[in-house]
């Protein structure tokens, strides 16, 4: 049997995702796993990022709560998770490196509307630090 | 030449870092009531955190990852959740309690009521944090912290019995009319001012922030082995100088004029007005850092963009956090209670929470998987270890003790 | 499915007996391709066991350097870990994993990495 081995818990689970440019894009909340038609063991179909993937990992009562937090923030629009396709993520190392840049994806939905509608408006919030 | 110079301005930086409120207000209240019977426990604690910041900055450092980043990936989404709210709201208690210091330090230079000043202070905090570069930040407050050694001079000028203050160092009695319990309380609060983890926090997501690379491991070595011990010098100074002035008067310094007090004496006004300068800088330079923190801690649990080395377009969450975190902190002095009271609860709070902070550390700087080849030294492990296990012993007994002495009044 | 649905789930056999939580899960990236990423990742089988803090932390490797007393801490909850092959599942429940077989059979994880 060929191909790399790896334990979801300790490799892939709860790490950093790094966009095409560096930046940083939230972390591997939990994972999406799909049954192929034809049958046999599920495989890994996208990464789940977001207060909507981690509220189930953390469960009971702390979990439910960020859930609400999560679902108040999006403003009751549909409730899955953000989601990460396998099919953009490069490689697994210490990090999980995207090859796409973070706008691109469903996890930056929040990290837009803050900018758009708070840190955005404030002087100065487009220039680099002197 | 370039390379002297830019060691020199790390190691004067972290001295004139070094100290914050919780150590100001720790070292004169253990001064005036205990003399100097406490002073091990600063030199316990400044081996502490030289050994642990040292891990956490060559952990950010080889691994290109701060401490917070890494506590999730090792302890798992749960466990760091608790770890993250804990460490959170310490950091945050922290931050009001430097807010209220600075604008303590003015009230005294200005003797206009400390309550005006708090939102002109947190305003200041935020905008530095939006628009001064990081290592301008560090480095000019940093070095204008170094005026707090004019309470050395002081000490110094006073020419006072050596002998005495480090026969009372030395043989660490619990004084007359005071109870043991009070004792080993005032010990944890100072253990828990000299180990601050917002400290740890700070310091690896700075090493991240300044761009290290292993060239830059010695550096920090140094910063840290020079110039922390060389900061607690400065808070032992303080608790001399408690201990020649206030504890023969029976004062307690519930104040920080009672701080102030020996300086004035000895070298006067011009004194005075410098030492202003050094608290001034000292807890502004920590509200910048316990803001920070605030922003770090989260930002790192939750995997969002964080840091001062990108536009704040680029890290809207993150800079909405400190933001929020500044005005809440103001909110919380500006509600009257004693900003003095909030530094004691921070302090205290602080050791109790030690092992969280600490404990993934340890784990972290053993991975070889991070660390490559810069691992922990066995005696690292051994030095490190032994601490853990004191830090739990200390955790265990601070809230126990808080209620025994009714957190030692 | 998501992946924290398998975590923590007991695992019973046909008789009722259980082997224990699931810990973690063993993946291997030998599936169909997909995008940048090369062959996805398959699951291979489920780590069994008393939730073990040790493997979480990493000590499960046998890389960790230290320190010693962690080592020591951690050492005995390694131990009675169990692998289920993902062929041996017969159904997933809300916090149930059934198995086909006898839980006394489930080999010892042989290393991942």
């Amino acid at each position: 049997m060929s191909g790399r081995v790896l334990e979801a818990g300790l490799h892939l689970l709860d790490r950093q995702l790094i966009d095409s440019n560096g930046r940083l894009a939230g972390k591997v909340d939990d994972l999406e796993l799909e049954v192929p038609s034809g049958g046999g063991p599920p495989v890994l179909t996208a990464i789940l990022a977001g207060p909507g993937a981690l509220s189930r990992r953390i469960g009971g009562r702390l979990g439910a709560w960020l859930e609400a937090v999560a679902n108040r923030l999006r403003g009751g629009d549909d409730r899955r998770p953000a989601r990460v396709s396998f099919g953009v993520v490069k490689g697994i190392g210490s990090a999980v490196d995207l090859s796409v840049p973070r706008v691109d994806l469903e996890t930056d939905r929040l990290e837009a509307w803050t900018r758009d509608h708070l840190i955005g408006h404030l002087p100065g919030a487009g220039h680099a630090p002197e | 030449m370039r390379r002297l110079f830019s060691v020199a301005l790390g190691i004067l930086t972290a001295i004139g870092g070094f100290v914050d409120i919780g150590d100001i207000v720790a070292n004169s209240e253990t001064g005036a009531r205990f003399g100097m019977s406490l002073a091990w426990v600063v030199v316990v604690g400044v081996i502490g955190i030289c050994l642990f910041a040292e891990m956490a900055g060559r952990v950010a450092t080889v691994s290109g990852r701060a401490v917070f980043d890494l506590v999730r990936e090792r302890l798992g989404a749960r466990m760091a959740l608790v770890n993250l709210v804990a460490s959170f709201f310490i950091t945050f208690l922290t931050l009001a309690a430097e807010i209220g210091g600075v604008a303590l330090a003015i009230e005294l230079a200005t003797s206009v009521n400390y309550l005006l000043w708090v939102p002109i202070v947190a305003f200041l905090v935020w905008l530095v944090v939006w628009r001064v570069k990081f290592d301008v930040m560090e480095n000019a407050f940093g070095l204008l912290g170094l005026a707090l050694v004019v309470a050395a001079v002081a000490l110094w000028r006073l020419g006072p019995d050596w002998g005495g203050l480090l026969h009372g160092a030395t043989h660490p009695v619990v004084p007359q009319g005071e109870g043991h319990p009070t004792w080993w309380f005032f010990g944890i609060a100072l253990l828990g001012a000299a180990m601050t983890p917002y400290e740890v926090f700070f310091f690896s997501s700075g090493a991240v922030e300044e761009g290290w690379s292993r060239g830059d491991l010695i550096t920090n070595r140094l910063n840290v082995y020079i110039g922390f011990p060389l900061g607690g010098l400065l808070s032992l100074a303080l608790m001399a100088g408690a201990t020649l002035f206030l504890e023969p008067r029976g004062i307690e310094p519930g104040h920080l004029s009672q701080v102030a007090l020996p300086t004035l004496l000895v070298l006067g006004k011009l004194g005075l007005a410098v030492l202003l300068v050094g608290f001034f800088a000292a807890t502004f330079g920590a509200a910048l850092e316990t803001g920070l923190s605030c922003g770090y801690s989260i930002a790192q649990y939750f995997g969002f963009q964080w840091g001062k080395f990108v536009r704040p377009a680029d890290a809207p969450r993150f800079h909405l956090v400190v933001l929020l975190s500044i005005l809440a902190g103001a909110g919380l002095v500006l509600t009257t209670v004693d900003p003095i009271t909030v530094t004691e609860y921070s302090i205290v709070l602080s050791a109790a929470a030690l092992p969280l902070t600490y404990f993934p550390i340890l784990v972290v700087a053993n991975d070889p998987d991070y660390m490559g080849d810069k691992v922990n030294s066995r005696f690292t492990n051994a030095l490190g270890s032994i601490y853990l296990l004191l830090l739990l012993v200390v955790a265990v007994a601070t809230i126990p003790l808080m209620i025994l002495t009714k957190a030692g009044s | 499915m998501r992946l924290s649905d398998l975590f923590g789930a007991d695992v019973v056999d046909e008789a009722g007996r259980s082997a224990g939580h699931v810990h973690d899960v063993r993946l291997v990236q030998d599936g169909p391709l997909v995008g940048t990423f090369g062959a996805s990742l398959r699951v291979d089988g489920l780590l069994v066991g008393r939730r073990s803090i040790g493997a979480r932390l990493g000590y499960g490797r046998g890389q960790m350097h230290g320190p010693l007393l962690v080592k020591l801490a951690v050492g005995w909850l390694l131990h009675d870990g169990r692998y289920v092959d993902w062929g041996r599942v017969r159904t997933v429940e809300e916090d149930r994993i059934l198995i086909s077989g006898s839980v006394e059979d489930l080999p010892v994880p042989g290393p991942s990495s």
